[in-house]
């Protein structure tokens, strides 16, 4: 009885301590700096006398007769620092905007062809079962809808409502949404179906001759009337190879990371 | 007068939970899977203040819901108005003072709300799903829903006695004696 007690004792300590252990190497140092501080503080007066008297006894006095031109030195050296470091700040302001136009070019750059407007999500889904976005622009800014929203890194999905300055963006993830899509390699179309897991889609209707390779690209093929063609959609991860041939399937791995979205684009022109 | 601070109570509790959705449960969540408050406020009005009232909010609430972010107009509202009705019905036959038993209902609830919310958006907006990935997301949510309803139920008795001696006054001595 006693050694199982104390047994169940050493594994609540060694869980606690481990606990414990996590929690510390999780801290970040410079939460604290006023607890090394106070350590500083009690700390370096002792030193200082410390070393008073070793340079004493070491001799090392005559550090002292060049005291005046020491401090003269100091304070140009200070000076210099100063306008360095004015400087650098400087270059930073200046490659902080160089990296923010490089990638508005990019954006732009991508879908030249497309007149489009830029905006943010603003109201995410509150049920598991729909993938709605509210973004911030509307009809005030020419958004109609099933305008094609799309962002950096590829589709994300259509507008289905609009109110003058908000627009609800249904994704390509939600269930209820298809989209017909290009094969890269084949150009086969096949359609792709939201599945709401995180960033996957279902294509289904895969001709029986096609052949499919794992990390192969999907485009939107601009069939159906509201996705424009040649927009990039994912890549194939995974084939589900079927008995029958005719109903086979594959997932498609979405380009855009739908849980971090925040900046889109809405293609105003048809 | 206090008919109208209730009400307002209600509707400031809506717009506090549906902030809550939106936004805190956005990072607490269970393996990306969120609760569903809504359920749990709606049932315990039908529980408190009957059906009528439990079915009229139950609508209220849906529609704004689907105003706020939803694929079309009225598929929350029909659903919350029967459970706020499945509420009131529950209430002359079960007994709310027991934490299993409000549990278990708010558990129906949830699964027949969500029941619902699939079948009519595969039949309004052809919305596929799979019924495996559904299931799972299901229990995740039930548990949620659960653990939720544990913690929040002294607030839920106290705010339902008020209710219930706002809407049901002249009810509740058939009641008890």
């Amino acid at each position: 009885m006693n050694k199982k007690r104390s047994g169940m004792a050493g594994i609540i300590i060694t869980i606690i301590f481990l606990v414990i252990l996590v929690f510390i190497s999780n801290l970040k140092l410079s939460q604290f700096s006023y607890i090394e501080n106070a350590f500083s503080n009690l700390i370096m007066p002792i030193q200082s006398g410390i070393t008073f008297i070793k340079n004493k006894l070491a001799g090392n006095d005559q550090f002292f007769a060049t005291m005046d031109v020491l401090k003269e030195e100091n304070t140009q050296l200070k000076q210099r620092n100063i306008q360095l470091e004015e400087s650098l700040r400087q270059l930073e302001i200046i490659q902080a905007e160089n990296s923010t136009l490089k990638e508005y070019l990019n954006l732009t750059d991508k879908y030249k062809g497309y007149k489009t407007v830029p905006a943010y999500v603003i109201n995410k889904d509150i049920s598991n079962y729909s993938r709605i976005y509210v973004i911030n622009v509307g009809t005030d800014n020419g958004v109609k809808e099933n305008m094609t929203v799309i962002a950096a890194e590829g589709l994300v999905g259509h507008i289905i409502s609009t109110t003058k300055d908000t627009a609800k963006v249904q994704l390509l993830i939600d269930s209820s949404n298809v989209v017909s899509s290009t094969l890269e390699n084949s150009k086969d179309n096949v359609i792709c179906r939201g599945t709401l897991d995180e960033n996957t889609l279902r294509a289904t209707y895969v001709s029986t001759d096609t052949v499919l390779t794992e990390g192969e690209k999907l485009h939107t093929s601009g069939m159906g009337g509201i996705y424009p063609k040649g927009i990039y959609i994912g890549v194939i991860k995974t084939i589900n190879e079927t008995k029958n041939i005719t109903d086979r399937s594959f997932i498609v791995e979405t380009a855009v990371d739908f849980e971090n979205l925040e900046a889109v684009l809405v293609i105003t022109n048809e | 007068m206090k008919k109208i601070a209730v009400i307002t109570c209600l509707i400031l509790s809506f717009l506090f939970i549906y902030l809550l959705q939106v936004n805190f449960f956005l990072w607490f969540n269970l393996a990306g899977i969120k609760p569903n408050l809504i359920v749990i406020l709606v049932l315990t009005i039908g529980l408190f203040a009957g059906k009528g009232i439990g079915t009229t909010f139950g609508i209220l609430f849906g529609i704004s819901l689907d105003f706020f972010i939803g694929k079309s107009i009225g598929i929350s509202g029909i659903m919350l108005g029967i459970i706020g009705f499945i509420g009131g019905y529950l209430d002359k036959n079960f007994s709310k003072d027991s934490r299993v038993t409000m549990i278990t209902m708010i558990t129906i609830a949830t699964v027949i709300y969500e029941i619902g919310i699939v079948l009519l958006n595969y039949f309004i907006h052809q919305a596929q799903i799979n019924i495996i990935y559904f299931i799972e997301v299901l229990l995740v949510e039930l548990i949620f829903n659960a653990i939720i309803t544990i913690i929040i139920y002294p607030i839920i008795m106290k705010l339902g006695y008020k209710m219930e001696e706002c809407f049901k006054e002249n009810k509740i001595l058939t009641r008890y004696f």
